[in-house]
């Protein structure tokens, strides 16, 4: 027990080691600083620095604020192009040769190219084929309501004003007159003013109504609408104000006509 | 083929058939039109009719109907008239002698040519006259007539007036025709102030009272028999009827108070005008015959010049000092729901529309010593409130009144030195003068 105190007790000098250790740390970071502070800026160029100090230094983006998708997110497959190769493939066409070009000689052009004992074929192009005339094809934005009784109308006379259909058939041709009439006492009466001043697309509204044989309008009701009350409610107004378009003519058999009118309304700008 | 869709082809074909029957079956014809396909005018050709005899009274009244049928059209404004200068020669009596390209294709370039001939035989006249629309060959007649009344100047005017009248009805969509309408005015020619009337376009002017005091306002019945106005009798100011029937005035109830400004209603059932027998002046209605005696307002101020409107029947607008200066307002006929159509300045003498939607009235819209601006005809969409100016600056124009088709408005304007009859359209355009024979005001368009 006496020794292992002994060896406990034993004192080594760690003073003047420690001390001159200290010393050269301090002397060694000393150096660094006074090297630092004295020297570092004194030598070589900045990065960047074109040499003007008022700052057109390019800075350095961090990744970070690159605006890639941290996580690429999971997409809806696309039902109409994706990589899948489908039930069904597609086979390339074969080449078909044409009987009647004449082949180029690939290796000795002096041979002469013998005469096809054929005889020469007439080219043939394929003619225009006809497309059959519909007489129910109505020009863009002039059609009717895709339902009810238009679907037997000729639309033919449309851009010129009217068309029409029915038994008799020939209101319109023997008395174009009257449609006339009619035309210009509904624009009469429409007052633009009661529709939406703000309006900036074209609509149009289609009203119904039946002309009795004394003249009068009966049956008034939107056909179909704009979608714009105040424009629906201007054309049901213009046909209200109407007391009467004159009796339908002597000539005319029929006890009342009926007419589809639509509504253009002016649009803002135009 | 496959049998079943064999039976639906032909289940197809028979309900198809089946269909077409019963669009046959309703027989009704079909018209599609729509706004935005033009507005013009129709350009109208008008030749001169054509003497179809020689008698040489028939030259005379020849020019006579040519000359009023002209003014008729050409003053109903719905028409283009063609000028008679891009005429084709020729004179063109029946319809075998109008040839479609000529009158249809410029320089003419018409839609519609008015045509006849006019003899005289027999002391009668026989006038036949055709419309024509020159740009449809296949079924070109619009209208044929045949007239035929006692051989003088004033029956060619009468059967000028009825064959515009017809154009106009069939052109014109309903548009009831005004040649053969009156307007009755207050003209001073006679020494006092008495009611007359004259035809639209200013000929036969006739005086109807002799009062030898003063007679105002004039007003017409819807049916044209009676003619109410208010005149200083037995020393009052009293509501008169007179009778176009029997050329006099008939009697009617004496109320009291002063009484002015009598006004028909729509189906001549009742009358309103403004009394003063309890006071200050209030609006009153009536029956036709004077009874039913009913008071609308009574609020503090002066309540005249009532008007129904035509068309409901249950709306009147009249002049009301309630607020200081004269202003048009709107009630029902009950005398509720008043409402003050005009924001300012000086406003009086409103007309309602035959279809009720507008009011005409007389506004000084910027009122005292050297305001600008003058006495105007305005007019005024009674829903919106909004309103025109349809004179301008031209003097003091007053007493605006609809005619029977709500396109034509008389007033007594004095721009041309004293006043006197004007008419125009109601977009303020043709404007013409009626009188010029003593002071003439007051003007009211009747139907008859």
């Amino acid at each position: 027990m006496a020794a292992n105190a002994d060896i406990f007790e034993e004192r080594e000098a760690w003073r003047r080691p420690l001390t001159i250790s200290a010393v050269l740390h301090v002397a060694l970071f000393g150096s660094i600083f006074f090297y630092a502070a004295f020297f570092a800026g004194r030598s070589g160029g900045s990065w960047g620095n074109s040499g003007d100090d008022t700052g057109n230094a390019m800075s350095a983006t961090l990744v970070t604020t690159v605006p890639l998708p941290a996580n690429p997110q999971a997409k809806p497959e696309n039902v109409l192009a994706n990589e899948s190769k489908g039930v069904t493939q597609s086979v390339p066409k074969p080449e078909e040769k044409d009987k009647t070009a004449i082949p180029i000689p690939d290796r000795n052009a002096k041979t002469k190219i013998k005469p096809s004992k054929q005889p020469p074929v007439t080219p043939t192009h394929e003619q225009p084929r006809e497309v059959a005339k519909v007489s129910n094809v109505v020009p863009f934005g002039q059609g009717g309501p895709v339902s009810g009784p238009y679907g037997t109308f000729s639309a033919a006379g449309a851009k010129g004003g009217f068309g029409f259909n029915g038994a008799g058939g020939d209101f319109g041709t023997r008395f174009g007159w009257y449609v006339d009439a009619v035309r210009r006492k509904v624009s009469e009466n429409w007052m633009k003013y009661e529709i939406d001043p703000s309006l900036s697309t074209t609509r149009r509204v289609y009203i119904y109504f039946e002309i009795t044989r004394p003249g009068a309008p009966a049956n008034i009701r939107i056909e179909q609408s704009s979608g714009i009350p105040s424009l629906d409610q201007s054309a049901l107004r213009a046909l209200q104000r109407i007391d009467t378009f004159g009796p339908l003519p002597p000539e005319y058999s029929g006890n009342r006509v009926a007419v589809e009118f639509w509504f253009d309304p002016p649009v803002r700008g135009q | 083929m496959h049998p079943t869709i064999k039976m639906i082809r032909r289940f197809a074909i028979v309900a198809v058939l089946l269909l077409m029957a019963a669009a046959t079956a309703t027989a009704q014809d079909w018209i599609r039109t729509g706004t935005g396909l033009g507005m013009e005018k129709v350009r109208l050709a008008v030749p001169d009719f054509v003497p179809a005899s020689a008698d040489p009274q028939a030259g005379e009244l020849v020019k006579t109907f040519n000359d009023t049928l002209w003014g008729d059209l050409q003053q109903a404004g719905i028409f283009d008239m063609v000028s008679k200068s891009f005429y084709p020669i020729g004179s063109f009596s029946a319809p075998a002698t109008i040839k479609f390209d000529a009158w249809g294709s410029p320089p003419p370039n018409a839609g519609m040519v008015a045509f006849g001939n006019l003899g005289v035989s027999g002391g009668r006249v026989l006038v036949q006259g055709w419309l024509f629309d020159v740009k449809n060959q296949q079924s070109p007649q619009v209208l044929g007539k045949q007239y035929n009344e006692t051989a003088s100047v004033q029956s060619a005017r009468i059967i000028a007036h009825r064959f515009a009248d017809e154009i106009i009805l069939r052109l014109g969509g309903g548009l009831p025709g005004i040649a053969e309408s009156r307007i009755y005015f207050v003209s001073t020619r006679s020494g006092n102030k008495e009611i007359w009337s004259m035809d639209y376009d200013g000929a036969n002017q006739q005086q109807l009272t002799h009062l030898r005091s003063i007679a105002l306002s004039p007003h017409a019945s819807p049916d044209g028999s009676r003619v109410a106005l208010a005149g200083i009798f037995h020393g009052n100011w009293n509501i008169l009827m007179y009778s176009n029937d029997l050329n006099r005035l008939v009697s009617f109830p004496v109320f009291g108070g002063g009484n002015l400004s009598p006004a028909w209603s729509g189906d001549g059932t009742k009358l309103a005008f403004s009394s003063s027998r309890a006071g200050a002046p209030e609006i009153y209605t009536c029956d036709a015959n004077g009874g039913s005696l009913k008071r609308l307002t009574a609020v503090k101020g002066p309540d005249v010049s009532p008007v129904w409107n035509p068309k409901t029947g249950v709306q009147i607008a009249f002049v009301s000092g309630r607020t200081g200066l004269p202003q048009i307002y709107v009630m029902d006929s009950d005398g509720s729901n008043v409402q003050r159509v005009t924001d300012t300045g000086y406003a009086v003498s409103p007309s309602w529309s035959p279809n009720g939607q507008f009011l005409l009235f007389s506004w000084i819209r910027h009122y005292g010593p050297g305001a600008p601006g003058g006495d105007d005809i305005y007019i005024m969409d009674v829903a919106s409130h909004k309103w025109v100016q349809l004179t301008h600056d031209s003097r003091r124009n007053d007493f605006p009144s609809w005619a029977p088709d709500g396109r034509h408005i008389v007033f007594q304007s004095n721009r041309s030195g004293s006043e006197q009859i004007w008419t125009m359209l109601a977009d303020g355009s043709q404007q013409r003068q009626l009188t010029t024979s003593g002071t003439n005001s007051q003007p009211n368009w009747g139907s008859h």
